[in-house]
């Protein structure tokens, strides 16, 4: 499977380490070839790890642990020169390290009553327009968004009716930032309802529901006009909407696709080219995708409105590196086709993906 | 007996017999022709012929060629020489049974053997298949291993090669900047003579011994950013959004629903719904009305509540018999019974009624427990207390908060232990 014509690009494992610790989320600093590991060590605390790739191998350079264990952490809301690291973990606090000095952090919040479960960071890294902002999902059915220049309250709160059964908020990402204004939250839960919130008016934009719980929802870019989403969930579905026109009623256009039986944990877009994006499944495998673009992206229906045509998925490759999920996958914005990837068998591997130039 | 074929004709050279055998008017297939390596025998029922030769032959290379009428044997002699006759002259009729004899037995040998070496050589073909399967296949994955190897120590080359260019960068940046931090550094110092403060200076000092680590983050930023924030806007006013989920007819999220069991109740009622057609022609001059079960079990229900019992028996019969698989009719109908003092039918009813409430789903739940508590109660007032109570726990594990269920079992409990006693 993993061989393929001559052309097709190429899953080449790099690196493999194996870790002491339970990892969830691993992330490559941006601007250097380090990455950052995120995580739970047995004895119930949080652990952060930085690596360096060096020849074949990954160096320790630092290991940071802290009272909770992490479960995700972004570089997205900082700049460049800080490269403050935002994480989220199982007590429900919101903590924004610097990296150098790691005992208190620069800021924190307890935002959440239970475990954060996935965490994003939009307007650093010279990325996007408008002010840095994180946002956070999390068990107890409430998504918020940060500003680290604000303490203690969230700028934005998306929480359940009163009296509303709470359901588990699973994912989130940012979208649409092409300006100063606007902006776009994307938040998945684990009942298959993907909601989209416009933080510029406030208010709830876009639902839908998938039937499956959403493992991971990404837009192909942050800081565009929002072009694509994909939303991952469990038995094996995918979804790719085309988020260019919206319906009045049926809302955006999708194409779903069955890739494998386990749950879909993961996907990430390639920064280099955002119609090339990797899912991560519970089988311990790595498909590789393209989203080939229909002819025309907008027709109208029967009564004139404008609605969405969606494109067309194809596995480009796949291949598979572990009998355990692999719950987290970053690549890196620096060098095309690294990635990083990290399983609950306790191991992070480094991936290069080859041949991404002719695709 | 055999007709015996005499008339044979033969020949000889040093080496080889022939013999030419006339067969009039009958069909001869290899099968009829026995030789081994001294006897020599064509059967054709019923005709026999049967020559013991003088000599050995040797049987495998000899031929038979079977002609039109004729069948003309060439058989090699084991030893050169030339015989006498082409029979063996004296021969008593046990010798003969005696040769005959062997000569089955050394054809069945000879046969075994046969099997048993075309088996082996058959093995030795397909394991030599089998190997050259495997090598091809070896080739086939070495190549591609090959293929893979390359590909990864080129890629790691062409990494080690992009890693030195980010610290090469990284270092020309950072010198940069130490060069800036310089020039600001003395800018400011000149500045602070002029302002005699001092206590700038050894933030300074340890300002510069901060660029030393291997990180690259740079203490330089703190110029920096004081003027990027400027241009940031101002944190968002905050808002909330408040939000609703999906709702389903049952609700647990796909995962967690034991949907096959909740579409079937689904179904049961939907068919249940759907009237059985009345063939019964003395529902002829009934109103449209009076031909809907639903109408007539509230029609039931209303004079259940104002205490004609008898009348709301009429009702659920009637609509029983117009669609019997609509459960709360039974279940109504044993809550009359009850009240008529109709024990048995009630029991008969709440039975029906709790046959018709499967799959059990949290849908039906509540008339479950009034179908169990019915049947306890007339069990009860039967006197058949242990089914009674059997009854009332059943109703009370589907809902355990209920008090007067769990009084009234408390109070059956009771007389059970009560009449136990006494007896």
């Amino acid at each position: 499977m993993s061989s393929g014509g001559p052309e097709r690009p190429q899953l080449v494992a790099h690196v493999q380490q194996a870790l002491s610790y339970t990892l969830f989320d691993c992330k490559w600093v941006p601007r250097s070839a380090r990455l950052l590991c995120l995580g739970s060590a047995a004895r119930g605390t949080g652990l952060l790890q930085l690596y360096e790739l060096q020849g074949g191998r990954l160096a320790l350079l630092r290991e940071i642990e802290k009272a909770k264990p992490i479960k995700c952490g972004t570089f997205g809301a900082t700049s460049l020169q800080q490269r403050y690291l935002a994480t989220g973990d199982f007590g429900g606090n919101l903590n924004v390290w610097n990296l150098e000095a790691p005992e208190i952090p620069v800021y924190s919040v307890k935002g959440h009553k239970e475990i954060i479960n996935s965490i994003d960071g939009v307007g650093g890294l010279g990325i996007g327009e408008g002010a840095p902002e994180i946002v956070t999902g999390s068990r107890d059915g409430t998504v918020k968004v940060w500003d680290p220049r604000q303490k203690d309250t969230p700028v934005a709160n998306m929480e359940p009716v009163q009296g509303e059964s709470k359901r588990d908020c699973w994912t989130v990402a940012f979208g649409n930032a092409y300006n100063q204004e606007e902006r776009v939250v994307c938040a998945g839960y684990d009942n298959g309802d993907v909601k989209l919130f416009d933080l510029k008016t406030m208010s709830l934009r876009w639902e839908t529901n998938i039937k499956n719980g959403v493992c991971s929802v990404e837009f192909d870019r942050k800081d565009i006009n929002m072009n694509k989403l994909v939303a991952t969930s469990l038995e094996g579905k995918f979804h790719v909407f085309d988020m260019r026109t919206q319906h009045p009623t049926k809302g955006f256009a999708s194409v779903s696709e069955k890739a494998q039986k386990s749950t879909i944990w993961q996907v990430r877009h390639l920064p280099q080219n955002r119609d090339i994006f990797m899912t991560s499944g519970g089988a311990g495998s790595l498909h590789l995708w393209k989203y080939e673009y229909p002819a025309q992206r907008s027709k109208k229906d029967s009564e004139g409105a404008e609605m969405g045509v969606a494109g067309s998925v194809s596995l480009l490759q796949n291949v598979t590196l572990s009998t355990q999920p692999i719950s987290s996958l970053d690549w890196s914005p620096d060098k095309k086709g690294l990635c990083v990837c990290g399983a609950f068998d306790q191991t992070v591997r480094v991936l290069i993906v080859t041949k991404l130039n002719k695709v | 007996m055999p007709v015996w074929l005499r008339e044979y004709s033969w020949r000889q050279t040093g080496s080889a017999v022939y013999v030419s055998l006339p067969l009039r008017g009958v069909r001869v297939t290899p099968a009829n022709i026995f030789c081994t390596d001294q006897y020599l025998k064509v059967s054709i029922p019923p005709f026999l012929f049967e020559a013991i030769l003088y000599a050995p032959i040797d049987d495998t290379n000899s031929t038979a060629k079977i002609g039109d009428g004729i069948i003309f044997f060439t058989l090699y002699k084991k030893e050169v020489a030339m015989w006498d006759s082409l029979t063996l002259a004296n021969a008593n009729k046990e010798k003969l049974q005696c040769i005959r004899e062997n000569a089955v037995l050394k054809a069945h040998e000879k046969a075994k053997e046969e099997t048993e070496a075309k088996k082996v050589t058959k093995q030795e073909h397909k394991k030599y298949a089998l190997e050259a399967t495997m090598k091809l296949e070896e080739a086939e994955r070495k190549r591609i291993e090959d293929l893979k190897e390359k590909e990864r120590q080129r890629v790691t080359k062409e990494l080690e090669l992009w890693k030195k260019q980010q610290k090469n960068a990284e270092e020309q940046k950072r010198l940069q900047k130490e060069g800036e931090l310089h020039q600001e550094v003395e800018q400011l110092k000149e500045k602070k003579k002029e302002k005699m403060n001092k206590t700038r200076i050894p933030n300074e000092g340890t300002s510069k011994t901060r660029l030393k680590p291997t990180k690259g983050h740079g203490s330089y930023s703190m110029f920096s950013e004081n003027l990027k924030e400027e241009q940031l806007p101002a944190p968002r006013s905050a808002a909330t959004i408040k939000i609703n989920f999906t709702s389903r007819v049952f609700p647990t999220a796909l995962r967690e629903s034991r949907i096959a069991e909740e579409e079937e109740w689904l179904r049961k009622q939907a068919e249940a719904r759907r009237t059985v057609s009345a063939d019964l022609s003395e529902l002829e001059d009934l109103k449209e009305e009076e031909k809907d079960p639903d109408w007539l079990k509230d029609k039931g229900n209303k004079m259940f509540a104002t205490g004609n019992y008898l009348a709301a028996v009429n009702a659920y019969n009637l609509a029983v018999r117009l669609n019997n698989k609509l459960p709360l009719l039974y279940l109504n109908r044993a809550a009359c019974h009850l009240k008529l003092r109709n024990l048995h039918k009630a029991i008969e009813d709440s039975s029906k009624a709790l046959e018709l409430l499967t799959p059990p789903v949290p849908d039906n739940e509540n008339a479950r427990v009034k179908a169990y508590v019915r049947r306890g109660t007339a069990f009860c007032q039967l006197e058949l207390y242990t089914e009674g109570l059997q009854d009332y726990e059943a109703a009370l594990k589907i809902d355990p908060k209920n008090k007067t269920i769990e009084k009234d079992a408390e109070k059956i409990r009771h007389l059970i232990q009560g009449t136990v006693q006494d007896s």
